[in-house]
């Protein structure tokens, strides 16, 4: 059985509900999994999918304008990004535009996308279509959801896509920042440490020495008959 | 650099081995001024008040040189800049202090061998960590302990060869290449085999932890690059941005709460403490505990989750506030040398991450950040207007300025709330008023709708019937009570005199089985009771029960008795005076007698100063012969409860009848009262 571990990280604006989105799913799915430190901007739980376990992590990160410029720390070496904005702000759909500019610069590596479309449940106060959002997610070449935290509606489909996706990477591509506990590289590592013992097998001994004295007090004396 | 870390180490074998020609006179050891007290390497070679009057000078002296220099720097802050400079220099001054250890830098490149004896002797925390190696990880065998070993030892190795060669951010890959390395051959040798997950996560971590502190002085801001010049630079920065306070950065963090204070405290000293721990995952943790307690603070004063929003401008807060020493060099050894896996997922990853980010923004905080306008950051930058808030007094200011500073924001606070409360009074005033006038109209209305008309009474013939019935069932029940409420009364009598005389042991057996009367409202083991030894009525579980509430009853008394369950079984009963109503008179108890009395039995008695002492079977006599002065009436009986009569009244502590009566003759221990 595989175990994929990704970093989720959540990006919009400020408002748009991307620390409840997780609040809310982490609390309903996997109150056995939660770190002890609910409350946090830091999540990490597990889904088993089709018999791999992934692994996620998610990290919050503050959506203020004034922070924006600090985002790229936050999603270096991500796998995935839920990117949420407010379907009653027309605003945040737009900020959220920039968001994803900015992801695009600054992350080469493949990662999954996905457009999260939140407060549905406010929807009588609808700013932006829900045609719309699929048109930019699509361009984007992210998959689109609706949900919302507050109701509780849609919320465990995201994070299901979100771990479907992280698997796809995973079977797509081979260089990824995913880890994977069957890594390929570990015949490269065998090798220099090969190499490593070889060269350093003089001084193994007088360490080994220096040990025991150390751990018996005194050497070992054979024992006579 | 690396040579005067060479030189260091060489301190310590110095000591270590005391050569006679390194021995330090002690003149030199004395205050520099001559003035006899010992002088210190740190103070110039001065005594702590000769340096003290030195600095001040020099002092002095500075500021008649620079004096528009030091107008636009913050109170305090070229205080501190001398602090960092003597940490910085201290390797040097130590150098140029003792000058014997200047010979022994010429030793510098004598080989390898020298190099490792360096690595174990000038790191007596890695010997400890050693110590706790073989301690944690012994019970894994010989092999175990041998490879990990080998393994520290040709990365410490390599690592130290390649220092003054390569730039810090090849020797940082080496590091992690090392890592992985040393994690597979945790996870696929044989070596490894017997070791349990959990442990082999351990010991990676010990590894790493390990040789970090082994090669702690030689990585940790290194003089190959700049860290120290931008630990000064942040640190300068921080202090010019000493005063954002809370409210700059949209940050709920409570000012007088003691409980957040105490919890900012807690944050800021964790934070401080990061410089102090030398392996990069002990700096994590750290840095963890920090944030925790910062998400405590949030959580204390807004309730609830606290997401990133909040989270990353508190951050930012404390680490203003706190200022941490080399700050710098701290995050970049850790980026550096963490293991990459620790550090870029988990919660340690997240929050050192916000800590970054929390560094960047201060580094290039703009007024723009602050939603301020640029005019009014730069007065602030340069000093021209100051805010004072508590927490700025609490950690730069006195305690007085700072408690001021506390109570003007609490009075704000009670002003506020006053003036709150004054207007709900006003609001709650003008709806009493308003709720009346309704009432009243209310009242007035409805009776205009339905006005009072007073009739003449008429009663129905019928009625009157029913009530002459009535009264004649009255009377009727009347005749009856005097029997039926018999046994009420007693009860209620019996009530009355166990609150009055509560010191006073008064128990009733026998008083109502004179009247037959009173026995149909007893008990039907009445009967069985009579000739059947105490025993058997000690079988009535109500009795026992009883004695229980004479013991207590009595235990505040001086009155000795040992408690005896007999009751008395004459078959003519005589009446016990023992009454409920003895209280009253001269008559206070009357003990009982068992009916086989050995010859040491100790029976109880009640009042010493009714002295009428007699032997048992002299009691026996009278008690089975001659009836009671008292005959106890039939509407004085009184009893506990149902069971009352059956309870054995037995006056009884323990205590002083043992002490006193025992030592004395029978006679005197069996006891009897004359009346």
């Amino acid at each position: 059985m595989k175990t994929i571990v990704g970093k989720v990280v959540v990006l919009g604006h400020q408002g748009v509900g991307k620390t409840s989105t997780v609040i809310r799913y982490v609390e309903n799915s996997f109150t056995h999994h939660i770190t002890p430190t609910v409350g946090a901007s830091f999540f990490s739980c597990k889904i088993l999918i089709d018999d791999i376990t992934v692994k996620l992590q998610i990290w919050d990160t503050a959506g203020q304008e004034r922070f924006k410029a600090m985002a790229p720390m936050f999603y270096r070496n991500a796998n995935a990004a839920l990117i949420v904005f407010d379907i009653t702000s027309q605003q945040s759909f737009e900020s959220m535009q920039g968001w994803v500019v900015e992801l695009q610069r600054n992350v080469e590596s493949p990662m999954v996308l996905c457009v999260v479309g939140n407060k549905i449940d406010l929807s009588k106060n609808r700013e932006v279509t829900r045609d719309e959002a699929i048109q930019y997610a699509r361009s984007i070449g992210a998959s689109y959801h609706e949900c919302s935290a507050m109701q509780d509606q849609g919320v465990g489909v995201v994070f299901d896509d979100v771990a479907r996706g992280l698997i796809r990477l995973f079977g797509n591509t081979t260089d990824h920042n995913l880890k994977v506990y069957d890594s390929e590289n570990i015949d490269n590592i065998m090798a220099s440490s090969s190499e490593l013992e070889a060269t350093d097998t003089g001084k193994e001994e007088t360490v080994n020495l220096s040990i025991r004295s150390i751990a018996h007090g005194n050497t070992v004396k054979p024992k006579c008959c | 650099m690396p040579i005067f870390a060479l030189q260091r180490s060489y301190k310590y074998m110095m000591y270590a081995t005391k050569q006679p020609s390194l021995r330090i006179n002690q003149a030199d050891l004395k205050c520099k001024n001559g003035c006899g007290y010992y002088g210190n390497a740190d103070w110039d070679g001065y005594c702590s008040k000769c340096y003290r009057n030195h600095m001040d000078q020099e002092r002095q002296r500075k500021a008649r040189q620079s004096h528009h220099s030091d107008q636009t720097k913050i109170s305090g802050f070229s205080k501190f800049e001398e602090k960092k400079r003597q940490q910085t220099d201290k390797k040097n001054k130590y150098l140029k202090s003792l000058p014997v250890f200047r010979k022994t830098s010429s030793v510098k490149d004598s080989g390898r061998p020298e190099r490792h004896l360096d690595l174990r002797q000038a790191n007596p925390d890695a010997d400890k960590l050693m110590a706790e190696f073989i301690s944690l990880y012994g019970v894994w065998g010989d092999m175990v302990r041998r490879d990990f070993f080998k393994c520290v030892q040709s990365f410490t190795t390599k690592i130290y060869s390649e220092l003054d060669n390569k730039p810090i951010e090849d020797i940082a890959e080496m590091a992690q290449k090392y890592y992985n390395l040393y994690s597979n051959r945790v996870n696929s040798t044989e070596t490894y085999q017997e070791v349990t997950t959990d442990v082999r996560d351990e010991l990676l971590d010990f590894f790493e932890k390990y040789v970090m502190v082994s090669l702690y002085s030689w990585l940790f801001c290194p003089p190959s690059t700049n860290d120290e010049e931008k630990d000064l630079i942040i640190q300068e920065r921080i202090r010019k941005l000493s005063w954002v306070n809370a409210h700059h950065l949209d940050c709920c963090i409570s000012e007088t709460s003691i409980e957040v204070r105490d919890l900012v405290y807690t944050a800021i000293t964790h934070l401080l403490g990061m410089d102090s721990m030398k392996a990069p995952q002990e700096k994590l943790a750290c840095v963890v505990n920090c944030c925790q307690s910062v998400v405590k603070v949030l959580q204390h004063c807004q309730g609830g989750p606290v997401s990133a929003d909040e989270f990353l401008p508190a951050l930012i807060f404390i680490v203003l506030k706190a200022n941490p020493a080399r700050l710098k060099s701290n995050i970049l050894y850790v980026t550096r040398f963490c293991n990459d896996s620790r550090l870029m997922q988990g919660e340690a990853g997240y929050y050192f991450t916000n800590l970054c980010c929390a560094v960047s923004f201060i580094e290039n905080l703009t007024a723009e950040s602050l939603n301020m306008p640029q005019q009014e950051f730069e007065a602030y930058m340069n000093g021209e207007i100051t805010s004072v808030s508590a927490w700025e007094s609490a950690l730069v200011a006195c305690e007085g300025m700072h408690q001021l500073c506390e109570h003007l924001s609490l009075l704000k606070d009670l002003s506020q709330r006053t003036t709150t409360v004054q207007d709900e009074t006003q609001k709650l005033t003008q709806d009493i008023l308003k709720f009346k006038d309704e009432i009243n109209e209310k009242v007035i209305s409805v009776l205009e709708k339905t006005p009072l008309i007073i009739k003449p009474r008429k009663t129905p013939e019928d009625l009157k019937i029913e009530a002459s019935q009535i009264a004649a069932i009255k009377i009727e029940v009347e005749e009856t009570q005097p029997q039926t409420n018999f046994y009420l009364q007693n009860l209620q009598i019996g009530q009355n005199n166990l609150g009055e005389n509560k010191t006073k042991l008064q128990l009733d057996i026998t008083s109502c089985m004179d009247k037959q009367q009173s026995l149909e409202f007893l008990s039907p083991a009445f009967e069985s009771l009579e000739g059947a030894t105490p025993d058997d009525q000690n079988s009535l579980s109500l009795s026992k029960i009883n004695y229980d509430i004479d013991f207590s009853d009595l235990s505040g008394e001086n009155s000795v008795a040992e408690l005896t369950p007999e009751k008395r079984k004459s078959p003519s009963f005589t009446p016990d005076p023992f009454s409920p109503v003895g209280s009253s008179c001269t008559i206070t108890q009357v003990p009982l007698v068992p009916s086989q009395v050995e010859s040491d039995f100790v029976l109880p008695f009640v009042e010493g100063e009714k002295a009428g002492e007699e032997t048992l079977l002299e009691k026996e006599d009278e008690a089975a012969n001659l009836p009671s002065p008292i005959k106890p009436m039939t509407s004085q009986y009184s009893g506990f409860s149902k069971q009352g009569w059956q309870i054995p009244s037995i006056p009884c502590i323990t205590g002083d009848l043992a002490s006193s009566n025992a030592s004395q003759s029978n006679s005197q221990a069996s006891t009897s009262h004359d009346n």
